[in-house]
């Protein structure tokens, strides 16, 4: 067997140690910004294919089928993101006579569109959130728009049929938002996914995300694993993530984990696949959507329950049978908690801030794990998602994973961007966050009210900083002088000379 | 040798002096620190302060905008300019002030939708631009309440970091 990973990042990279600790070789896949990206660095072989924008490299069907021929890869993991739930792509495979390293191009198409979804769930007798079941037509009046949101009911949310990440996803609180709010969704789905079509779900007050990562094999057999909560999210986006919830006891996550295998079994679901629900404040659980793929967070189901489940998708492919206890997989061992470090400036409203890593020494020790995906000397482009790692703690007891998460935040070093990793340190502090008392709406509601910087220092580190930035024009300037300076150091050094002269 | 620097919105002198085996005098705005400094990597700098032996890890990097410093230690990092190199940094929550403002695209992108139209009324914090970016639409917002003076961009124009794409007085 012969891997290509159509994919990057963080998760090319995890996939490549997968293959590796299977003996399996892996080959890399990388479009021109990431000619000296990590995945490609440590694969064992990589093919380009195509300028930076996805559209013409990662996302493009013909190229990763013809770098799999000429590399002779057999099988292709997609990762998460791109390709992953394109139920052409997994056809494309198929017909080239490739692996396609997740479920069937039937059970993709059928649980990518939403609103098939929820009729799957219906069927299989799991409770969805209330709403339509057909998305609007692209000429749907005003007037047909409005009557269907009083028939929803206020709040609401409006989400694309083929969403996502919370990208063409929109809470509408009065009718009067309704309009513009679809409006924004149809632009964002039609961008993100070349899909504009929107419907409408009842908002539940108060919900917690918990979603159920499941493996299913080629001999019929379904596993259902702990629940991993994902309330706290960033404008619908998920940010931090743990297992198991707070907010589930074993009789729940019982019932929970049930509902989502016989969704995954009623569509004949294999390999790994994740079932979202929202659970509210009566411990009522309503099917939200699957995810027919890898997803972001799978670290923290790993941790917990020491499966690997990238190395799972790799056996299911190959025929073997899933021989995981059962009981095993909901029985989770301490707590683990995953924070997704983006390149982005939490003191400019999150924005993107790509650019030049110069230095990375991600945490160790006790309890750690990176899935990291630059290194140094990359730059960070602007062509796709900023994640640049996650950082996953372990602890014997949720406490534990908290503390070990903000010991771990405070050793993580990435220098010439802008990162995360201090609103992390802040929420990492939250009384709320160490008690477990959130929900889907909590993190926008803080940060909404919220003005200072994440960056504050305290008064000794604040002085501090300004000695190091002294001392370190100076130690340039004196490497400048004895000849040994770059042309940076040393236009800084004409420029300190020439500023001593004056005070004289 | 004597540094202005300026960080977290305050100007700061550090007058450096060299004493012996690494360690410097430092004055920082009059107040005097020994400093047991070693370099540590191309950006790292290990600092022992006082008798007590403070220690703390600093990173000094170039930033993403010409002659600003990154300043890194305890988990944070603040920007800081040496001698008055200071560019300034283009930001979505700028805050208020007088004048004439400008919204700056903070990083290079597309423009999906302009929210306003020149001679319009802005409140402050108010959305006047989206701008794609890492196929995130990102609001960019007035920093200041006031009218559109001018627009210089429309809907599917690609702009740089930096470039200003609104004025409001």
């Amino acid at each position: 067997m012969k891997i290509l990973i159509a994919n990057r990042g963080e998760i090319a990279v995890r996939i490549i140690r997968a293959c590796r600790e299977m003996e399996i070789p892996a080959v890399a896949v990388y479009s021109d910004c990431d000619r000296d990206a990590r995945h490609v660095r440590e694969a064992d072989q990589a093919v380009h294919i195509g300028p930076s924008p996805a559209a013409q490299s990662y996302l493009r069907i013909e190229g990763i089928i013809e770098a799999a021929r000429r590399t002779g890869a057999d099988a292709i993991h997609p990762g998460y993101g791109f390709l992953a739930e394109n139920a052409v792509f997994a056809r494309a495979c198929r017909d080239a006579g490739l692996t396609f390293i997740g479920p069937s191009p039937e059970a993709i198409g059928l649980m990518g569109s939403k609103t098939a979804a929820r009729e799957a769930a219906i069927r299989a007798g799991v409770p969805v959130v209330p709403g339509l079941e057909q998305p609007f037509a692209a000429d749907a009046s005003a007037a047909e728009i409005a009557a269907a949101g009083a028939g929803v009911g206020y709040p609401l949310v409006v989400k694309a049929v083929a969403g996502g990440g919370g990208k063409g996803m929109r809470t509408v609180e009065k009718p009067e938002e309704l309009l513009p709010a679809i409006r924004t969704a149809r632009s964002e789905a039609g961008s993100a996914f070349g899909d504009s079509a929107v419907y409408l779900e009842r908002r539940i007050i108060n919900p917690r995300h918990i979603e159920i990562q499941l493996l299913g094999d080629h001999h019929g057999t379904v596993i259902p694993f702990v629940e991993r909560e994902c309330s706290i999210q960033r404008r619908h986006q998920k940010v931090v993530e743990e297992s198991p919830s707070i907010a589930v006891d074993p009789g729940l996550r019982r019932r929970i984990a049930a509902a989502a295998a016989s969704v995954a079994r009623s569509v004949g679901y294999t390999n790994a696949g994740t079932i979202e629900f929202l659970l509210d404040e009566s411990g009522a659980f309503y099917f939200l959507e699957m995810n027919t793929r890898l997803q972001v967070e799978h670290p923290v189901t790993e941790m917990v329950t020491s499966v690997d489940l990238v190395q799972w998708q790799i056996r299911i492919v190959r025929g073997e049978r899933l021989d995981i206890d059962p009981e095993r997989a909901l029985s989770p061992h301490g707590h683990a908690i995953e924070c997704r470090i983006y390149a982005e400036d939490p003191d400019l409203g999150f924005m993107p801030s790509p650019g030049l890593v110069r230095g990375l020494r991600p945490a160790s020790g006790p309890g750690i794990r990176d899935d990291g995906g630059v290194g140094v000397g990359y730059t960070v482009p602007v062509f796709y998602d900023s994640l640049i790692a996650k950082l996953v703690a372990w602890g014997g007891s949720r406490p534990e994973a908290v503390s070990r998460m903000r010991r771990a935040l405070r050793e993580y070093q990435v220098l010439g961007i802008r990162t995360t990793i201090p609103f992390f340190l802040w929420l990492m502090r939250q009384p709320e966050y160490s008690a477990g008392e959130y929900d889907t709406t909590y993190l926008d509601r803080l940060l909404a009210s919220r003005r200072e910087s994440f960056n504050e220092l305290d008064a000794d580190d604040e002085d501090l900083a300004a000695i190091a930035a002294g001392l370190d024009a100076y130690l340039r300037a004196s490497a400048a002088a004895a000849g040994q300076g770059t042309p940076e150091s040393a236009a800084l050094w004409k420029h300190a000379a020439r500023r001593e002269a004056l005070r004289g | 040798m004597t540094f202005e620097i300026d960080i977290n919105g305050r100007t700061r002198t550090v007058a450096i002096e060299k004493t012996v085996g690494g360690k410097y005098r430092v004055s920082l705005d009059g107040q005097l620190h020994e400093i047991n400094a070693a370099r540590v990597g191309v950006y790292g700098l290990s600092l022992l302060d006082g008798q007590a032996g403070i220690s703390r890890e600093v990173q000094v990097t170039p930033g993403t905008t010409r002659g600003e410093l990154l300043v890194s230690l305890s988990g944070r990092t603040i920007a800081a300019t040496v001698n008055g190199r200071r560019t300034g940094r283009a930001g979505v929550d700028a805050g208020g002030g007088d004048g004439e403002q400008t919204v700056v695209a903070p990083m290079p992108g597309r423009v999906v939708r302009v929210l306003v139209a020149a001679g319009d009324e802005v409140a402050v914090r108010q959305g006047v631009v989206v701008v794609e970016a890492m196929k995130m639409e990102n609001e960019l917002r007035a920093p200041r309440a006031g009218k559109v003076k001018e627009i210089n961009v429309t809907p599917g124009t690609l702009v740089e970091a930096g470039r200003v794409l609104l004025v409001i007085e």
